[in-house]
Formats: C-alpha cells, sequence, structure tokens
C-alpha cells in the first residue's frame, strides 16, 4: 500500500500542475481551431439562459456575439465560430485555467481577489445585491435578515458579504439557482440573495411573479466583467476592443432594451449614471 | 500563463477552519448514513434468502427501487420532496434544525443500503445451504439460524466488496453539496470562492479524500484478517 501511495500523488499532483501550464495565446489557439469557446450560465436570465424554444440565449451571449466576435474575425482575418459551454460560479475559473474554455461570459463580478487568478474585461453591467422574498415577508433587506435562513448562490460574492456582515443570519449556499429558488418556494429558506438584476429575472420567469418581491437595498456592488486567462493582454485588448466598439456604435443599448426594455425578457431601466459610467469607459480609437 | 501555485491559501486566514469543519460534517454524515445503509442492507439483503416470498419481494422492491435512481434525484427527493408531506410545525422545525442535512443522510443511507443489501445477498448465498439445515436441525428456527450462523458468517466473507461500497459512500456524501450540505467539497469551493485559487483547494480536498479512503482500507484489510473464520475462508498470501 505505501509503495503505492507515493507514485499515486505523484500522478495526481503533476496532472493537475500540467493541465493549466500552456505557452501559446488564447489568440493564437482560436486562430489554429476558429472557434471562441465561452463560458455561460443556462439559467441566468436574461444573461444567459435556455429559452422557450429551447434556444441558449440572452444579454451577454449577444455581447460576444455582436461585439465580440466580429472583432476577433477582423483581427485574425478570418470568420470566428463560437462555442457555448456551461460555467457555474465554482466551475468558471477552472475551466478557465485549465483552458477548456477561453471567457467566461456570464454575469461574473470583477473582484480584486479574482484579478489574482485570472484577468477581467471592462464593465458591461452594474447591479449590487438585494433579497428575494414571498411577498408577506417581514424581510426589507440586509438590515432584518439576523438569525433568518437565506439562500445563496455558492461562490458568489453575495455569501461572502452576508457571512461577514450578518454572521447570525443562517445561509445556505446552493450550486445553482433553480435549486435556491424551489428551497424558497417550499420554504426551506425564508430568502434568496443574489444580484438585483438576477432576481428580477427569477421573478419575471416564475410561474406568478406577483407573488415575489425584490427587496433591500444594494448590500455590494457588483460590477459584471468577462473573465479571461491571466496575462494575455493581446487576447484582452481584442475583447474590450469589441466591447468598446458596441458602446460606442450604440449597438449596446440596443440590446440593453431587447433584454431590460419595457417589453425585454426582465425590465430594468438604465439609469443615466450607469449609462455615463459605460461610455466612459471607451478609450479613444 | 503559467500558473504560480500558492499553497499558503490552504492554512492562511479561515481556510484551514473551514476544511476541518468541512471534514467533520462529511465524517457525521458518512458515519450516520453508514449506519442506516448497514441497517437496512443486513435486514434486506437477508430478506432476499429467506424462505418466504412475500418477504422476498419486499426487499426485491426496495433494492431495485432504490439502487436504480440516481443518488443526486433521492438528494432532491428526500430534501425537497418529503418536508411537504410533514404536519407544518414539524416541517418548521425540521427547517430551523439543518433539514439539509438529515436529507442528504437519507439519501445517502437509503440509496446505499440498496447496493449494500446486494453485497449481503451475495454473501449469504456463498454459504453452503447445508449450513442453514444444520442450523435447522439442531433446533434453531429459522430467525436464529439467521441471527447466529447466517448473518456472522456472511458479515466476515463480505468485508472487502463492504469496504469498497463504503468508501464510495463517503465518496458519494460530496454529492450533499447540491442540497446546500457544508461538506468537505462545499468547503473547498468556499477557499476557491475566498481566494480565487481553485486548483489548490480542490487539491487540498482531493488529497483529504485521498487519506480517509486510504486510511479506512487499511483498517478494513485488519478487520479482514482478524475476523476471517479459519479453514472457512481461504486466504491469498
Amino acid at each position: 500500500m505505501k509503495r503505492l501511495l507515493v507514485p499515486v500523488l505523484t500522478l495526481a499532483l503533476g496532472l493537475g500542475a500540467a493541465a493549466p501550464a500552456r505557452a501559446e495565446g488564447t489568440l493564437e489557439k482560436i486562430n489554429q481551431s476558429g472557434v471562441l469557446v465561452i463560458g455561460t450560465r443556462t439559467a441566468s436570465p436574461p444573461f444567459a439562459f435556455v429559452n422557450k424554444n429551447n434556444e441558449w440565449v440572452g444579454f451577454s451571449i449577444d455581447l460576444v456575439e455582436q461585439g465580440i466576435l466580429p472583432a476577433l474575425s477582423k483581427k485574425l482575418g478570418k470568420p470566428i465560430k463560437l462555442e457555448k459551454k456551461e460555467s457555474t460560479p465554482p466551475t468558471r475559473i477552472p475551466l478557465l485555467t485549465s483552458n477548456a474554455v477561453d471567457l467566461i461570459a456570464g454575469t461574473m463580478t470583477d473582484t480584486r481577489a479574482r484579478r489574482d487568478s485570472v484577468d477581467f474585461s471592462l464593465t458591461f453591467f452594474v447591479t449590487g445585491a438585494q433579497f428575494l422574498v414571498k411577498k408577506s415577508s417581514p424581510i426589507k433587506g440586509i438590515e432584518s435578515i439576523a438569525a433568518r435562513r437565506i439562500a445563496a448562490q455558492q461562490g458568489s460574492t453575495n455569501a461572502k458579504i452576508i457571512r461577514e456582515r450578518v454572521p447570525t443570519a443562517k445561509l445556505q449556499e446552493f450550486p445553482d439557482q433553480p435549486a435556491a429558488f424551489q428551497a424558497l418556494v417550499q420554504g426551506q429558506v425564508d430568502a434568496y440573495t443574489n444580484d438585483g438584476i438576477q432576481l428580477y429575472g427569477l421573478r419575471a420567469k416564475a410561474p406568478k411573479p406577483d407573488d415575489w418581491k425584490v427587496v433591500g437595498d444594494f448590500f455590494s456592488y457588483e460590477p459584471y466583467g468577462m473573465a479571461m486567462r491571466k496575462n494575455d493582454s493581446d487576447f484582452r485588448a481584442v475583447v474590450n476592443n469589441g466591447l468598446m466598439e458596441l458602446i460606442e456604435s450604440g449597438k449596446y443599448f440596443e440590446l440593453y432594451d431587447k433584454w431590460f426594455g419595457p417589453r425585454g425578457e426582465t425590465p430594468y431601466p438604465l439609469t443615466p449614471e450607469n449609462k455615463r459610467f459605460l461610455i466612459m469607459q471607451v478609450v479613444p480609437k | 500563463m503559467n500558473y504560480t501555485f500558492q499553497w499558503s491559501v490552504l492554512w492562511s486566514g479561515q481556510s484551514g477552519g473551514w476544511l476541518l469543519q468541512g471534514l467533520i460534517t462529511t465524517l457525521e454524515l458518512s458515519a450516520l448514513a453508514w449506519l442506516l445503509a448497514a441497517l437496512l442492507g443486513i435486514v434486506s439483503g437477508a430478506m432476499r434468502t429467506v424462505p418466504w416470498r412475500l418477504l422476498r419481494t419486499l426487499a426485491t422492491f426496495y433494492v431495485e427501487f432504490f439502487r436504480n435512481v440516481p443518488l443526486l434525484v433521492w438528494m432532491f427527493f428526500w430534501y425537497f420532496g418529503v418536508p411537504p408531506l410533514l404536519p407544518e410545525a414539524v416541517r418548521e422545525w425540521l427547517f430551523d434544525h439543518g433539514a439539509e442535512f438529515w436529507a442528504g443522510m437519507f439519501a445517502l443511507g437509503v440509496y446505499h443500503g440498496a447496493r449494500m443489501s446486494e453485497v449481503i445477498r451475495s454473501g449469504i448465498q456463498s454459504i453452503p445451504r447445508t449450513q442453514f439445515e444444520a442450523s435447522v436441525a439442531m433446533g434453531l428456527t429459522t430467525f436464529q439460524a439467521y441471527r447466529l450462523v447466517i448473518v456472522p458468517i456472511a458479515l466476515r466473507l463480505i468485508v472487502p466488496p463492504a469496504t469498497s461500497e463504503s468508501l464510495n459512500l463517503l465518496k458519494n456524501s460530496s454529492v450533499a453539496l447540491t442540497i446546500s450540505v457544508a461538506e468537505l467539497t462545499f468547503q473547498t469551493r468556499q477557499i476557491e470562492t475566498y481566494t480565487a485559487r481553485a486548483i489548490e483547494a480542490l487539491t487540498a480536498g482531493t488529497l483529504i479524500y485521498l487519506v480517509l479512503c486510504v486510511g479506512i482500507a487499511t483498517i478494513m484489510a485488519r478487520v479482514e484478517r482478524r475476523f476471517a473464520i479459519p479453514g472457512l475462508i481461504a486466504r491469498g498470501g
């Protein structure tokens, strides 16, 4: 047994270490395969979700298809195809570092801790954490969740903040949104916390949206960015150029209206403040 | 794109405490589920070999129903499906006292009980029929024959496959994170969230599972040697 243990451990560690190390840049990889592989969500309307017609669509996916793909094709001088893979908060960084995907385009918040392992594009959406509760619930925000059972998404920044600010809240973390919502529906938990926009999305998709309400002031700042492998500035520049092009041409705001406008999947008006912030991220040509 | 390892994330800050908490939860969950699985497995495994048809049918139904549905589905069943069947007061009490832990325990225990049952049945069926006949001839009732002769011998015979099954149970306890049980795999992901260091956290989790499983396997190998019946169970080497 002992004689076997050492080689097994070496193998396990060796595999873990060998996989992420790869010399070529992402642009080179895409040039060779002709495919951009993104990791995105399947149940986070309206950013990325599977709709009623069983199509995998959303705002984040549109940004990639209409902004980043054209920028890549232009840079590499040939058409690039898009491939979508599912990624969840716990899997997205490993998917990137293992080269399984090239870009995370979903609902990932840009944080300083995450910047230690991945690089982010410019911010393409701004939101903050709130709570989804039953209409009759006494919960009004983060100030009234002490000793309550709160569901959160595993690996999200919201869970982290609650653990630090309200240690008495009973936090239950689920790997995906449907399970957390089901727990809320059945009463296993009193509230579900996530980024406000995602809660509005969930509410809009619920069988009876009027039974639910989104409450509380933003208790976190959640700037969404697209994540890439670290230290690959050529690829990052192309991604950022694609996004800037979308904002500058106004196409971004058309897409925003398509998904968040009054007749969109999740009505969520763009504040003038956020609009200015987006425009100011665009650097001159 | 080279990845620089930062192993210190595993012991700096709260990481060490989380890993320990996760380890304790995994052990608690697995130990309780194992007891349930062993009990259900022995009872239903024995029932499948008794001379009464009704008991055999009942046990067969239990085994085939529970082992042929994925564990993940059972997790959701016990967590989401069972509580609405309980009275309101019991349900509220459960929700306040770690419903997810108990749901995970039942899901694991009942599922692995069905698998354990097959192991035990094969042990019982490998005992020559004459053992049972001799017991009955000596005046034991069928129940006594099982309790005093058949099951004790079968349990000694099945140590190797039962060890595999127990290790499976331990590793399968990680599925409970889907219903928000904060066990070991959950905690390694938690460390990843806080430090964004996935490979280090996953390696720590992998090593802990490996050490646990190798440890249990070693203990079980000793148990097997210690309780082997000389002359009845042939041993290699």
